[in-house]
């Protein structure tokens, strides 16, 4: 019964929670990587001040400054900038506080997709 | 709603606790659950998820806004005896056997008809009416009534305002100040507000429905200095016809658009206390706490964040000003879907230039959102000798469509 009440619970706030800020704020989780079986997980955690959306990857002793980030606003497409990494991917689920960014990745000489869904 | 009555009788008895549980749970600021929870859950768990999804569905639709419900370009005739009336808050239905089908048809908010004379007993199950109205989207038997009429009598018509009221002075306490709630012995509450949505006051009226649905696309830059990235989101909701806004999911409507919900609010000044409070008929019975001992506004950044802010008040001559900061990004501050960040902030004039009118103006500071402060005004109507009502958003879903 309490597992059945926590399932339930756990699927009714997937439904129930909101952020309707800018799209961008908030703590993102998921991984990158050049195939399905290599990958890497990632954090990302990123604000906006007003003027420009700033946060940091990977927050702890490997952290990482996001450098820079826009948005296209006609498509939702977000690039994504950091010291040797270039990211493109396109905001999916806009109106959920669950909402995903999905693309391509780029870190050196290495190439492949990332996802990212906000926390 | 996408589900038929038998689809949705066949959840009837785990309704109630169901409810329950998913009203505690909406107030958690709960984490994401671990993946591991969840896989768990999916697979061996599958027929109880099933349930979820088909309940939360519901629920997330409990309360969806009137344009994303009902299709405003076409119109509908329907006549039939009454089967079923459902006096009920937020929304009344009533429902009609018209050929082999049951139409539900809603046609108002109890609050607003009993403004206007009406009452449960003004339609009784067996009455033949004829209605006019807006279908509603999709294939469903469901219309919004804009007008009933029983043997060529008319009796509702949706959104009609009450009869325009003889000026009275403004009821004021010993000391001089206006009082915002009724006089000493009397009743009331502040009711239907002027505007449907928060709008800055520049220039000619911006034309849109009920729930800030802009009539004109092209009419977005004339609504506030939005950012770019806050006029994109606007577009995006108003093209989706507010179908996600988060009042439709119960949660609460704070800042200047607890003061545009057709259910009302009452103000409770407790002056021994040093507070004002308001209390809101619709918003799940949500209250506000305006300080007015003389504390000082603390800083957005040190606020615990909510719905409704940290408020403190004063008064400015015969004008309550209020400011507030500490609003959490989870709410639409105003119908229509104008976004906000955690840095805004609002100031609030209060005035009541006689006992039927209340002046509301709001000056919005959220430079995250918007490109400079910007102010709205709307009036709000005093409905005399009437309280506001018991009102859950939960409830509605259940009371319309499953009871």
């Amino acid at each position: 019964m309490t597992r059945r009440l926590g399932c339930l619970l756990l699927g009714l706030s997937a439904f129930l929670m909101a952020q309707e800020g800018h799209p961008l704020t908030g703590t993102w989780s998921g991984d990158w990587g050049p195939s399905a079986a290599q990958r890497t997980h990632l954090t990302f955690v990123m604000t906006w001040d007003g003027k420009k959306v700033s946060g940091i990857i990977n927050p702890g002793p490997n952290s990482m400054p996001i450098g820079d980030v826009s948005i296209d606003f006609s498509n939702w497409t977000v690039r994504i900038q950091a010291t040797g990494i270039a990211a493109e991917g396109r905001i999916e689920d806009l109106a959920s506080v669950h909402r995903s960014i999905k693309g391509t990745w780029k870190q050196g000489a290495v190439s492949g997709d990332f996802r990212l869904t906000r926390d | 709603m996408d589900h038929s009555l038998s689809e949705l009788e066949f959840l009837r008895p785990s309704w109630r606790a169901l409810q329950r549980v998913a009203a505690v749970f909406r107030r958690q600021s709960g984490a994401r659950p671990r993946r591991t929870e969840v896989r768990r859950c999916t697979l061996k768990r599958a027929p109880h998820w099933l349930g979820v999804f088909v309940l939360a569905g519901v629920l997330a639709q409990g309360q969806s806004s009137h344009s994303a419900t009902y299709d405003t370009e076409r119109h509908v005739r329907l006549q039939g005896p009454v089967t079923r009336v459902d006096w009920v808050n937020p929304h009344a239905f009533f429902f009609i056997q018209v050929g082999d089908a049951n139409w539900a048809v809603e046609f108002g908010e109890p609050l607003v008809l009993e403004r206007q004379g009406w009452n449960r007993n003004s339609l009784r199950v067996g009455d033949v009416v004829s209605i006019e109205g807006n279908p509603a989207r999709g294939q469903k038997k469901q219309a919004y009534a804009t007008s009933v009429t029983r043997s060529g009598q008319r009796l509702f018509t949706a959104r009609a305002e009450a009869p325009a009221r003889r000026a009275e002075p403004t009821p004021r306490w010993p000391d001089g100040k206006p009082r915002l709630g009724p006089a000493p012995g009397k009743k009331g509450y502040w009711g239907s507000a002027s505007a449907s949505a928060l709008v800055e006051n520049v220039g000619t009226p911006i034309p849109m429905n009920r729930d800030g649905l802009l009539e004109n696309l092209a009419d977005i830059d004339r609504v506030a200095p939005l950012q770019p990235w806050a006029k994109a989101i606007y577009e995006f909701r108003q093209r989706n016809l507010l179908k996600d806004d988060p009042y439709n999911r119960c949660v609460p409507p704070g800042g200047p658009r607890q003061f545009l919900m057709p259910n009302g609010f009452q103000f409770v000044e407790q002056r021994e206390l040093g507070r004002i409070l308001i209390l809101l008929g619709g918003g799940d019975r949500n209250w506000r706490v305006i300080y007015t001992d003389g504390r000082p506004q603390g800083q957005a950044s040190e606020a615990v964040l909510s719905y409704y802010g940290n408020s403190v008040g004063r008064w400015d001559g015969d004008t309550l000003v209020v400011d507030s900061v500490g609003y959490n990004e989870g709410f639409w501050f105003t119908n229509g879907g104008l976004p906000h960040t955690e840095a805004l902030h609002l100031v609030e004039r209060f005035s009541r230039p006689n006992l039927n009118t209340l002046h509301y103006e709001v000056t919005v500071d959220d430079p995250r959102a918007y490109t400079r402060t910007w102010t709205g005004t709307w009036n709000i109507a005093w409905v005399p000798d009437q309280e506001i009502q018991e009102y859950f958003c939960e409830e509605n879903a259940e009371s319309t469509f499953v009871r």
